[in-house]
């Protein structure tokens, strides 16, 4: 008991060790912690990869249609369900999920733990439009070459057999 | 005026009771990791109790079990008005990775009223620091709301 | 007019001076003093020094639930009987020269309120009718066994070598107070040294601080005693916690440390706060700070062992006249 009586005696001429946290600025960190979510749309190719990998099935996808064929696709990550395993972001090929160092996620009302992202994905253009002469010029070449090349295989089999 | 010396002392005196609701003990160990030297809620008036009767914050960790339920429903009766209600990590809010699971009747929301959220698996203990300040702070609104 | 003036004089005894309002006062920032003491030797920085003013405060604000299997009346008027008990102790006791009330044998009185204030919270406890209470009231009895035999035996040797002038033992705290101003403080009396050490392992005990709060111990039997108290009795409960450690620290120096004074009663109360403030440091905060809770079996077997040993040395020594 002696050396903890020399401990706490001395502690009392020593500075406390607490963070001042509550006045001043949280401190960082540690690197490679993974904190709050954070989601880049102009990245995402829609690829659904993360919405398989997540276990705790804290994503949402809605897939929206414009009028002109296009799609709103929005993501939406709820924070308090997320395990903060980082597969989502180490299955993104696009690197549009990444988890950044921040770790206050507090709030009062459901909406302050949500991360979204909207993008749209355009429809893909519209086929061209060919005259019935265009597709037959089309076809003639096809075949042409199609025959060139019947030819020059024959031609090199027979070379062939003349020479064994 | 003594009204008013109680309105300003509840943010200052919040104690804590703690509820574990089935949680994996990584919330837990958070919890307690605030009161230790390094972090000191006690600068703020933390305390932790041991009884529902004390308690003015109330911190739940863990999704709701089936078990945990009945008990859970009981122990946040006993809390004296007023009270505000922390869930703790991303379990008592959503179910976690145990969402969906045959044992879990969560979320918290379905129980009780909660007052302030903590999320993360687990919450850094700072972050825990911040919401227990937040929750005092409506803890002393809380008051207020009562006595008009 | 006479009966007039002493009725008013007695009436700012009771609730001013070294009744209601000095004593809550010191005791809170005695209270206040040692959990900041507490938290310096571990190395936080520590609640602010009216916490337990702000404790006290939140408690009365806070909703009163009482059980359905308490009894009501006791269950409320329990604290009440503790706390003005505890306040008549505070009126007996001498700020180093100055004394409100003095009576024949008022040390037997003050053992007896000092118990009424532990047994009000055992009955307190009784009544609320929950199990943990019941653990905890138990446990309560056994630590008022604990530390009763040692006071008593320290209260003999005192009285035994401050009753020389009178002829025998003297339960006097003004007769004890006038030997010390003639002969000096009894902590200078070499066959009292036991007795005072004693005492200063019973002052804690007694209180119910931290290695000793086997009764209240919050994390095995969820605050024992406490269990099923809210709101303004569990304020009533705190406040006499903390205005017990003015009661047992002034105790000590009225018994070990007396009988000087400035004859300033202002000078002299600063005096007492200060040697308070120095015991509460010695016997609360720094056990506090190194030990764990003692098992209830420990706290018996520690008591009437060592403590009740020194002090039994000491009444011996005394006896023998030496």
């Amino acid at each position: 008991m002696l050396p903890y009586l020399k401990q706490a005696l001395g502690n009392l001429f020593r500075a406390p060790s607490t963070e001042a946290f509550p006045k001043g600025e949280p401190p960082a960190a540690a690197p490679g912690y993974r904190g709050r979510l954070v989601y880049h749309p102009d990245r995402c190719i829609n690829c659904g990869l993360c919405l398989r990998v997540c276990a705790p099935q804290c994503m949402e996808r809605t897939v929206e249609k414009l009028e002109n064929g296009d799609q709103r696709v929005t993501f939406t990550f709820d924070m308090t369900s997320c395990t903060f395993c980082g597969m989502c972001a180490d299955f993104c090929t696009q690197h549009s999920i990444t988890l950044s160092e921040d770790y206050m996620i507090v709030g009062t009302q459901p909406e302050d733990f949500l991360v979204t992202g909207t993008f749209i994905k355009k429809a893909p253009p519209p086929r061209p439009k060919l005259t019935p002469e265009q597709i037959a010029a089309q076809k003639a070449k096809v075949e042409a070459a199609k025959r060139a090349k019947e030819a020059a295989a024959k031609a090199a089999a027979e070379g062939a057999k003349a020479d064994g | 005026m003594f009204d008013r010396w109680m309105d300003n002392s509840m943010s200052k005196s919040p104690w804590i009771f703690h509820i574990n609701a089935g949680s994996c003990n990584g919330c837990d160990i958070e919890l307690v990791s605030v009161l230790t030297p390094r972090y000191d809620a006690e600068r703020l008036g933390f305390r932790l109790t041991g009884t529902p009767r004390q308690a003015d914050i109330v911190v739940v960790s863990g999704p709701i079990t089936l078990q945990t339920r009945d008990r859970l429903v009981r122990t946040l009766a006993q809390v004296p008005e007023p009270y505000v209600v922390v869930s703790l990590g991303s379990c008592p809010r959503s179910g976690n990775v145990f969402k969906g699971s045959y044992s879990i009747d969560g979320p918290l929301e379905k129980w009780t009223h909660v007052d302030v959220s903590v999320g993360g698996c687990t919450p850094k203990p700072e972050a825990i620091v911040a919401a227990l300040a937040k929750a005092a702070e409506l803890l002393a609104e809380k008051r207020k709301e009562m006595r008009r | 007019m006479d009966a007039i003036g002493t009725l008013l004089w007695n009436l700012f005894y009771l609730l001013v001076f070294p009744g209601l309002l000095f004593s809550v006062a010191v005791g809170l920032l005695l209270a206040g003093l040692d959990r900041k003491l507490v938290a310096r030797m571990q190395r936080r920085v520590g609640p602010p020094l009216l916490q337990p003013w702000y404790d006290f405060l939140k408690c009365c604000g806070k909703e009163t639930i009482i059980p359905r299997h308490a009894k009501r009346a006791i269950y409320l008027a329990a604290p009440v009987v503790g706390f003005v008990a505890l306040l008549t102790v505070s009126l007996f006791l001498p700020v180093m020269g100055f004394t409100a009330f003095s009576t024949v044998a008022d040390l037997v009185v003050i053992l007896y309120l000092l118990t009424l204030t532990s047994a009000a919270m055992i009955v307190g406890a009784a009544a609320s009718g929950s199990p943990f209470a019941g653990v905890g009231l138990s446990r309560e009895m056994v630590s008022i066994l604990s530390y009763e035999l040692p006071l008593v035996l320290i209260i003999l040797a005192v009285g035994r070598v401050a009753g020389e002038s009178v002829g025998g033992v003297t339960f006097s705290l003004a007769v004890i107070g006038e030997y010390q101003a003639a002969n000096g403080p009894l902590i200078t009396h070499w066959s009292l040294i036991p007795a005072a050490l004693a005492m200063l392992f019973v002052i804690p005990c007694e209180i119910g601080m931290h290695p000793f709060d086997v009764a209240e111990a919050e994390t095995e039997i969820c605050e024992g005693t406490l269990a099923e108290y809210s709101g303004p009795p569990l304020a009533l409960f705190r406040l006499t916690h903390a205005v017990k450690m003015y009661t047992m620290t002034a105790l000590f120096c009225a018994l070990f440390l007396g009988g000087l004074t400035t004859g300033l009663p202002v000078l002299d109360a600063v005096i007492l706060v200060a040697l308070c403030a120095v015991l509460t440091f010695v016997t609360m905060s720094l056990p506090h700070a190194v030990c764990a809770r003692f098992k209830v079996e420990q706290v018996f077997k520690f008591y009437w062992t060592v403590v009740a040993g020194l002090a039994a040395l000491s009444l011996i020594l005394v006896w023998l006249g030496l």
